[in-house]
């Protein structure tokens, strides 16, 4: 029974940090969770080592007669939500200071991984909001606007189409920058913006690695070396291909005898 | 009034982003507001003072201590504020203009700002960190002091007694 018991709370906390883990949580907050969560069902012996790609999990009930389990999960693919880390936190507060019974606290964390993100629309539109201000910001003249408007909008819904199909980062971010830096230079060529600089750089803000960088940061300053380096290699990765998806465009466009304006 | 029509655009700017990474509706404004101050700060500094370094450096830093004090006044992670307001200072921009560089082949030029652009990361983190070891000290010196007052009040309660 109790041996029942402790896999329950173990897969339990591991649906817990792997969803915190997916939505782009840092180290130290996915592994206080999961120890929290475990504390809480009383169980005195809970080590926890979290890596972006992985959790490892031992519990052990410290009784003479108890078995220790180990359970390993393989994390993959991950995407920025905001609100499940939070709801998540929320939860294992709930769940410490409450006494929630673990089926109970298993519908809920079913429930909070189901929920879906802003639908593709309202995304669209946020994404074309941050295209066009940032072209203002860098001196972009209010035909530049209404271009990086569509622009922002276009460049995400080609990213949200590689995400359907699962593609590697470093092509959907070569892709998405080059078709952002073309379509600006034609709309800067064809007389429908002024200059296709702070266009682009709109679209790249949209795909800058800013999550990892500043989750690298905390990594590091809680003293998860393993996943900092991950987490800064990965950054500096999304870096490179986004810098080249738009080089190699507006190379290509000069070779072809355009001028970059 | 310039820098009022930036904080305007920043503010924007960090409500895309805060859509794109899924804050809750209810958090969204606050988050767009520490995002639009951290780059008025950054922009001011960019080209009034100090130069692009030191200003990502600040703003930084103002976006690590009003998320800190947000997260602490909502009971939210910090995280919900501090990534739609650090993201719009990532330099995209030095990105552009590094690659524009290196494809024109002026290499010397792409050296320069593609450092400037690293340092720049460098810096975010820097302010980011320094900010976060202030209210890890606050919070553990707070600590502290109360635990001291409750001993001392048990001390008086026992005397008392």
């Amino acid at each position: 029974m109790t041996k029942q018991l402790q896999k329950r709370i173990l897969i339990m906390a591991l649906l817990a940090g792997e969803l915190m883990m997916k939505s782009g949580a840092e180290i130290y907050r996915v592994e206080d969770t999961i120890t929290r969560i475990c504390k809480a069902c009383k169980i005195p012996y809970v080590e926890a080592f979290a890596t972006p790609t992985g959790i490892f999990l031992s519990l052990d009930k410290g009784g003479e007669d108890n078995e220790m389990f180990t359970f390993i999960k393989r994390i993959r693919g991950s995407a920025t939500d905001l609100g499940k880390i939070s709801e998540i936190n929320q939860f294992s507060r709930d769940f410490v200071s409450t006494d929630l019974s673990v089926e109970d606290g298993m519908a809920r964390l079913k429930q909070i991984s189901k929920r879906k993100p802003y639908p593709l629309g309202i995304k669209l539109l946020g994404a074309a909001l941050t295209c066009a201000f940032f072209c203002l910001m860098f001196k972009g003249t209010i035909q530049d606007f209404v271009c990086a408007f569509i622009i922002g909008a276009a460049s995400y819904l080609l990213s949200a189409i590689f995400d359907g199909f699962e593609t590697n980062y470093f092509i959907k971010g070569f892709c998405c920058t080059a078709f952002a830096a073309f379509l600006a230079l034609i709309c800067a060529a064809s007389g429908l913006g002024n200059t296709s600089g702070p266009t682009t750089i709109g679209a790249l803000m949209l795909f800058v690695p800013g999550v990892a960088i500043t989750n690298a940061i905390r990594d590091f300053l809680a003293g998860d070396m393993l996943s900092g380096l991950a987490r800064t290699s990965e950054a500096f990765f999304i870096a490179i291909s986004l810098a080249t998806g738009a080089g190699v465009v507006m190379r290509l466009w000069v070779l072809m005898g355009g001028t970059i304006l | 009034m310039t820098y009022l029509w930036q904080f305007i655009f920043g503010l924007v700017a960090t409500v895309g982003f805060a859509i794109l990474f899924h804050v809750p509706k209810r958090h969204i404004f606050v988050a767009s507001l520490i995002g639009g101050m951290g780059w008025v700060v950054f922009a001011y500094c960019r080209s009034d003072y100090g130069g692009a370094l030191l200003g990502c450096f600040l703003a930084a830093c103002v976006v690590g201590f009003f998320a800190g004090i947000c997260s602490r006044v909502f009971k939210e992670t910090a995280t919900v504020f501090t990534i739609p307001g650090i993201i719009p200072l990532v330099p995209g921009a030095g990105m552009y203009y590094t690659t524009l560089y290196l494809i024109s082949g002026q290499l010397e030029q792409a050296a320069t700002t593609g450092t400037e652009t690293l340092l720049m990361a460098g810096s975010i983190s820097v302010g980011l960190l320094v900010v976060s070891s202030f209210f890890k000290i606050h919070y553990t010196l707070a600590g502290k002091i109360k635990n001291k007052f409750r001993k001392k009040r048990e001390k008086c309660d026992i005397m008392e007694e």
